[in-house]
C-alpha cells in the first residue's frame, strides 16, 4: 500500500474543514483545523470509516524565540501503517478545544490525559474527576508545559477526593484497589453493583503516575533509552524499541540487519515471557492456581534465556541508539532452539487445557463477550482486538525490522469471548517460536551498530510497534538539540479500558477480575467498602437513602453479636 | 511475677512462629512492575520462597512483612501509609528495587515524592533493577535473622517511625 493510495478520499471528505495539509512522511498525512472546525472535521472522517483513533499528542512549543508561543494538539488517527493526523493550533493562553468523545469514544480518557498535564481545555468532557494526577495537585499547574518548574507542584490544593464521589443513588459501590493481591499496576476501580451484578463501572488511574513523559525532557537522547525501558518492566524491550525506532529515523541512521534481528528476537521473547506471564495471572484470577504454577515455572525457561543472552532477565538493556549491544551466536542460539521446543510442547499441554477443561470454561466461555462491531467503535487493540475478529496487528500490517523479511502470520478468532483471549494468546505464543526459529536460521550476517549522532536534527517523528498487550505508539519531537523536546507514549493498556468498562456491566461481580484481566492488567479484590443502603424499613421514609458512617457501622456490628449474631 | 513469665513464653513463642512463617503483603507504590514480575517470580515453583513459610498474603490486616517496589507517586503516598497504618504491629518492610532507595531511573520525575523510606521506615533494602529472585529471597532471609534477635512488641507508626514506648 502506497502512501498516497492510503489517504486518497480523506482530503475530499474533509476538505471545508482543513485549513491545509501536507505529508511530512510517506506514510503520514498532517491536516491543519482549527478548533471551531475539528468537530465538524472528526464527523466527516468517521464518515469515511478509515481508521481508528490512536492517540492525542499535546505539545507546548514554549516562548523562547523563535517559536511563537502556542499549544499544538494532535489527533492521530491510524490504518495498518498509515497515520493521519489533525493538528489544532491554540494559543499558550487559556486553550480550548471541543471533546470529540460523542464521535470517538476512546478519546476520553485521551483528552482527560491532555486537559489534566497541557492545560488545555476540553469543553464537554464528561465528570470532573482527575484520571492521571493526584486530588491534591495544584491547580492552573500542567506539568507537561514548558514554564512549569518543580516549585510549582510543590503547593498543595485541598479539594474532596476523586475517589468515592458522583455515586448515583441507590447504588452500591465496591471500591476495589489501588491495593490489592494480584501484584500489577495499583488502579482503583468502583463497581456500582445490584445484588451480584454490576451496573456502573469506573476507573481511577494514576497511582503510578512517574512523570516520564516530562522527565524525558531532561534527559539525554541516550540517557532516554534506559528511562523509557522502565516505563514497563514486563515489556521493557519493546518500550525502548519503539523509542529508538524513532530517534534513529528521525536521526536518518540505517541501522545494520543483524541489529534489527536481534532486536526482533528479544521482541519475540519478551512476547512468549509476557503471555506466559498473563496466562497464569490470569488463571490464579479463576482460582487455577495450579495452572499458575505451571506457567511461571516454564516461563523461567524464557526468563533463562534472556539472562543468557543480555546478562539481565527483566530489563535487558539491548538496544542502542543505532543497533544492539549483544549479539546471538553459536550456543545461544542452540539454546533457544532447545527453550523453544520445551516451551512448545508445554503450550501444547496449556491450549488443551483452556479449552477442555470443564470448570475453567465456566468461567471463560461467553463470558466478558466484546463483538467485533463493539471492538472496532472502542478502539480495542492487540490480542483483545485480534480475539474479537479484528485484525490488528501492527507486525503485519505495517511490518518493522525484521518482521519485514520474515513475515507473521496473524491469529484471529471470532469468537469474542475470554476463551477466545486465552486462545488467542496462546497461539500467538506457537507463531513466535516459528518465527525466532526462523530468524535464527537465517540470521543475516553484519554489524551489530553503527554510529548514531549526539544531537538529532529537527523534526518529529511517529513510532508504532505492536507490544505484547498491542499497539504501542510514540510521538517524538526534537528541535535539534541534545534532548528530546517531546516524547509521548500512548501504552496499549489504555485504548483498552475503554472497552473493558463497558462490558464489564451486566456481569456478575464475580466475573470481573477475569474480564479486566482479559485484556492483560490485572487485579483482585479488596476489602473496603462505602456502604448505601436503602431503607424501606417501616420506621424509615421509604426509598430514602443513608449513608452509613464507620461509627455507624460499629455500632451495629455491637448491636449484631451482643444479640447473639441475630 | 506469674504474668511475666507467662507474657515472656508467649512472646518467645510469638516470635518462633512469626520467623516461622512470616505473611508478606505487597504494595505497588509507582514501580515498573519490573520488581513485581520478579517477586512473583520468587514465590513461584523455581524460586519458591513458600519453602521458608513465606505466604502473599492478600490483606495487609493479616500481614507481618510489607513488601514494597518503587518510588513513591504522589497519588499512592497516601495509600502507602495506610497499608502500613492498616498491618498489625510488630510489621515490617523490605524495600525492594533500586527506585524504593532513591528513585532510581524517575529521580526528579515532577509526580515522584521519594523513596519508601521518606515514607514509611524500612528494615531492609534489596537493590537491583531489578534484583533477582534470589537477591529478594537473601532480602527475605536477612529480615529473618534480624527478627531472631529482635524485641518484637515495640509499637511502630508512622509518627513514631522507629519504635515508641513499649
Amino acid at each position: 500500500m502506497s502512501g498516497e493510495s492510503a489517504f486518497s478520499g480523506i482530503q475530499d471528505g474533509v476538505g471545508p474543514w482543513i485549513s491545509s495539509s501536507r505529508a511530512p512522511a510517506d506514510n503520514r498525512l498532517d491536516m491543519d483545523t482549527s478548533a471551531e472546525h475539528l468537530v465538524g472535521a472528526v464527523t466527516a472522517f468517521n464518515a469515511l470509516k478509515w481508521g481508528y483513533l490512536s492517540a492525542i499528542t499535546g505539545f507546548d512549543s514554549g516562548t523562547a524565540a523563535p517559536s511563537d508561543g502556542h499549544i499544538e494538539v494532535l489527533y492521530h488517527f491510524c490504518r495498518g501503517p498509515s497515520v493521519a493526523t489533525f493538528r489544532v493550533k491554540l494559543p499558550r493562553e487559556d486553550p480550548s478545544v471541543p471533546s470529540i468523545g460523542p464521535l470517538v469514544p476512546s478519546a476520553v480518557m485521551y483528552e482527560r490525559e491532555l486537559s489534566e498535564t497541557m492545560g488545555v481545555n476540553v469543553a464537554g468532557l464528561p465528570g470532573r474527576k482527575r484520571q492521571f494526577l493526584s486530588d491534591d495537585w495544584p491547580e492552573k499547574v500542567y506539568p507537561l508545559r514548558k514554564d512549569f518548574t518543580m516549585e510549582s507542584a510543590a503547593a498543595t490544593h485541598a479539594e474532596a477526593p476523586t475517589v468515592g464521589g458522583e455515586d448515583e443513588p441507590g447504588t452500591f459501590i465496591i471500591p476495589i484497589g489501588p491495593q490489592h493481591p494480584a501484584l500489577k499496576e495499583p488502579g482503583h476501580f468502583e463497581l456500582a453493583v445490584d445484588g451480584e451484578i454490576v451496573t456502573h463501572a469506573n476507573i481511577r488511574l494514576g497511582y503510578v503516575h512517574r512523570g516520564i513523559e516530562k522527565g524525558a525532557e531532561d534527559r539525554s537522547w541516550v540517557h532516554n533509552i534506559y528511562l523509557m525501558e522502565r516505563i514497563c518492566g514486563i515489556c521493557s524491550h519493546i518500550h525502548a524499541t519503539a523509542y529508538v525506532l524513532g530517534v534513529e529515523s528521525l536521526a536518518g541512521v540505517a541501522v545494520p540487519p543483524r541489529a534489527q534481528a536481534v532486536r526482533t528476537i528479544f521482541c519475540e521473547l519478551e512476547r512468549i515471557h509476557s503471555h506466559l506471564l498473563w496466562l497464569g495471572v490470569a488463571a490464579h484470577q479463576a482460582g487455577f492456581d495450579t495452572l499458575f504454577m505451571y506457567s511461571w515455572r516454564d516461563r523461567e525457561t524464557v526468563m533463562d534465556l534472556l539472562e543468557e543472552l543480555s546478562g539481565n532477565r527483566v530489563n535487558y538493556s539491548v538496544n542502542l541508539l543505532g543497533g544492539v549491544k549483544y549479539d546471538i551466536v553459536g550456543k545461544a542460539a542452540d539454546s533457544i532452539r532447545r527453550g523453544l521446543d520445551f516451551l512448545e510442547r508445554r503450550l501444547k499441554r496449556y491450549l488443551k487445557i483452556v479449552t477442555t477443561d470443564e470448570s475453567f470454561l465456566r468461567r471463560t466461555r461467553g463470558v466478558g463477550t466484546i463483538t467485533f462491531d463493539e471492538a472496532n467503535r472502542l478502539g480495542t487493540i492487540g490480542p483483545t482486538a485480534r480475539a474479537s475478529g479484528v485484525s490488528r496487528d501492527l507486525r503485519v500490517e505495517a511490518p518493522y525490522m525484521a518482521y519485514r523479511d520474515f513475515p507473521v502470520v496473524p491469529v484471529l478468532d471470532s469468537r469474542c469471548d475470554l476463551e477466545a483471549r486465552f486462545v488467542v494468546r496462546i497461539n500467538e505464543l506457537f507463531e513466535s517460536c516459528r518465527l525466532t526459529r526462523e530468524i535464527l536460521n537465517r540470521m543475516p550476517a553484519g554489524e551489530l551498530s553503527v554510529p548514531a549522532p549526539r544531537k538529532v536534527p529537527e523534526g518529529e517523528v511517529i513510532s508504532r510497534v505492536e507490544a505484547p498487550r498491542g499497539e504501542l505508539f510514540y510521538y517524538i519531537r526534537s528541535t535539534g538539540g541534545a534532548k528530546p523536546d517531546r516524547v509521548k507514549v500512548r501504552t496499549p493498556s489504555l485504548c483498552n479500558w475503554a472497552a473493558v468498562l463497558s462490558v464489564a456491566v451486566g456481569h456478575k461481580l464475580a466475573d470481573i477480575p477475569m474480564i479486566m484481566v482479559g485484556i492483560d492488567p490485572c487485579f483482585s479484590c479488596n476489602d473496603r467498602s462505602i456502604t448505601l443502603r436503602r431503607r424501606g424499613a417501616p420506621g424509615g421514609v421509604p426509598g430514602a437513602l443513608e449513608q452509613w458512617s464507620w461509627e455507624d457501622l460499629r455500632q451495629y456490628g455491637i448491636k449484631y453479636y451482643a444479640g447473639g449474631g441475630r | 511475677m506469674m504474668q511475666s513469665t507467662l507474657r515472656k513464653v508467649l512472646d518467645k513463642a510469638a516470635l518462633w512462629s512469626r520467623i516461622n512463617s512470616p505473611w508478606l503483603v505487597h504494595f505497588n507504590s509507582g514501580s515498573c512492575n519490573g520488581c513485581d514480575i520478579e517477586i512473583l517470580a520468587t514465590l513461584a515453583p523455581r524460586y519458591d520462597l513458600e519453602r521458608f513459610g513465606v505466604k502473599l498474603q492478600g490483606s495487609p490486616r493479616h500481614a507481618d512483612v510489607l513488601i514494597c517496589t518503587g518510588p513513591v507517586t504522589r497519588l499512592a503516598r497516601e495509600r502507602l501509609l495506610r497499608t502500613y497504618e492498616q498491618m498489625p504491629v510488630p510489621k515490617f518492610v523490605i524495600a525492594v528495587g533500586s527506585c524504593s532507595i532513591t528513585g532510581g531511573a524517575f529521580h526528579g520525575c515532577y509526580n515522584i515524592v521519594g523513596d519508601i523510606g521518606d515514607v514509611i521506615p524500612v528494615d531492609v533494602y534489596v537493590p537491583g533493577c531489578p534484583p533477582r529472585p534470589e537477591a529478594i529471597i537473601d532480602g527475605v532471609v536477612q529480615l529473618l535473622t534480624k527478627l531472631k534477635g529482635a524485641v518484637p512488641a515495640r509499637a511502630r507508626t508512622a509518627e513514631t517511625p522507629f519504635g515508641g514506648a513499649e
